[in-house]
């Protein structure tokens, strides 16, 4: 089918294979549709049909609430084309930047699954050929038999990879979950689609980071700290990492992120901050050069933020509740420009 | 004309918004320190309600969602917003702020002149 969006006068075509979701036909082709969560809670990638027939997709998603109904709205998310269709958006459509990775469909496997905490597991996604993506973007995950995709941020970081690292929260979605913590499965075999996700890093912007994450928003932040410790961006560039955990028992990474903070220990520093441990309980020995602190991971890291801090980029991951109570005093308080702070919203 | 009394003047603090309806129409006044601006209630990008998302800060308003961003005196985007804020015609009298509500305005999904 034929997907066809007039915007500003220009005419952008795309091909959607019968039950593709349009938002990733047409990023796939290479056309930026707005999105953000890409899995029909953000309401971000609204659309309205203007001619043709559409399937609407997952009917209780969310990100439906703010749609008009009776002007066709639609989540490009969720729906897919049963005839050829004219859309209309409300956003910019623009090239991909330069290095922009185009998202494409991949059949994936999924192994090595692991805990790494009482409630969260590691898993690899093995792919058949080399792909790139950019430090903080995630992919979305289709399990074989349960609707709709899973979104999840790469850990680990390579400038071209077939495995992709990942961690997820146990219970946290219900059914992809339970399907990847089933024992008895009959495939490893997945859908996945992407790079997607803009709260990326690029070293050649040059600034000082500040990271903040809630629980298993860590991962995104994993893979900004890998890739700056590959190109040895830490040499000349300060980085804080604050990682918010409700108990010491919920820590994950120690080794990894401490191996990180001695190779570039002027410049890096990491900072576990506990919400439900008592300012009288000391952290395992297992800690190491990791720093510790209590109660909530973004008033801890806002107090290390002052006023005119130009060149630090803070990125945000974790649940929304986090990121709304990250982002108000950011803007009002430290006055960051709103271009310094880099987030992908799930919710 | 349909010049509308809306409230006092002390009645929105500088650097702050305060939602109003009157007659069915449902907007926003700020105050911007020398002066009055009536925007609609809601963001042009998502249609959040601003009365919500939006946050205040040296004469700028940013809609927290995805951090659109408009000069609160003009209206005009800044950073990443790419649509400016509407505007009704506001005047203060005898301590009052008007507003003219002769039409509502809304923004439009299909605007290509933003």
């Amino acid at each position: 089918m034929l997907i066809e969006i007039e915007k500003k006068g220009q005419t952008h075509i795309f091909e959607a294979a019968p039950e593709e979701k349009l938002l990733f036909a047409g990023l796939r082709a290479g056309i930026s549709l707005p999105y953000e969560c890409s899995t029909g809670t953000c309401g971000s990638c609204r659309a309205r049909l203007k001619e043709g027939n559409l399937e609407i997709g997952w009917p209780d998603a969310p990100g439906h609430k703010n749609l008009k109904a009776e002007k066709n709205e639609f989540l490009m998310c969720q729906a897919t084309a049963k005839t050829s269709c004219k859309l209309g958006v409300p956003s910019k459509i623009e090239p991909f930047r330069d290095d922009d990775l185009t998202p494409l469909h991949h059949q994936a496997s999924i192994s090595n699954l692991s805990m790494l905490s009482s409630d969260i597991m590691r898993f690899e996604v093995n792919l058949d050929s080399l792909i790139s993506f950019h430090a903080g973007q995630f992919f979305v995950l289709k399990a074989p038999g349960i609707d709709g995709y899973r979104a999840y941020s790469m850990v680990n970081y390579e400038v071209s990879t077939n495995t992709l690292e990942f961690i997820i929260k146990q219970k946290q979605y219900g059914s992809f979950t339970d399907w990847i913590s089933s024992s008895d499965r009959v495939t490893n075999e997945i859908e996945i689609f992407g790079p997607l996700g803009k709260a990326t890093f690029h070293p050649d912007e040059n600034h000082d980071l500040v990271m903040i994450a809630g629980g298993s928003g860590i991962a995104g932040l994993m893979s900004i700290m890998e890739h700056g410790c590959k190109v040895n961006y830490f040499d000349s560039h300060k980085a804080s990492l604050y990682f918010g955990i409700r108990t010491w028992d919920d820590m994950i990474f120690v080794e990894r992120l401490n191996s990180m903070v001695k190779r570039f220990p002027n410049n890096l520093s990491v900072q576990m901050v506990a919400s439900q441990e008592s300012s009288d309980s000391r952290p395992p020995e297992s800690i190491g050069k990791l720093s510790h602190g209590y109660g909530w991971v973004h008033e801890v890291a806002l107090n290390s933020l002052t006023l005119g801090q130009e060149n630090t980029m803070v990125y945000i991951a974790g649940p929304q509740p986090l990121v709304d109570a990250t982002i108000r005093p950011l803007i009002t308080e430290i006055q960051l420009a709103s271009g310094m702070i880099r987030y992908d919203s799930f919710s | 004309m349909s010049w509308k009394d809306v409230c006092a003047a002390d009645e929105v603090a500088e650097n702050s918004l305060k939602p109003f309806n009157v007659d069915g129409i449902s907007f926003l006044v700020a105050n911007v320190g020398d002066g009055f601006r009536a925007y609609p209630p809601v963001c042009p990008h998502m249609e959040e309600y601003l009365e919500d998302s939006g946050l205040c800060a040296k004469g700028v308003l940013t809609c927290d969602r995805h951090l659109w961003q408009w000069d609160m005196k003009t209206g005009e985007p800044k950073g990443p917003a790419e649509k400016p804020l509407l505007m009704y015609p506001v005047k203060e009298e005898e301590g009052r702020v008007m507003v003219n509500l002769e039409k509502e305005l809304e923004y439009d999904f299909d605007d290509e002149d933003d």
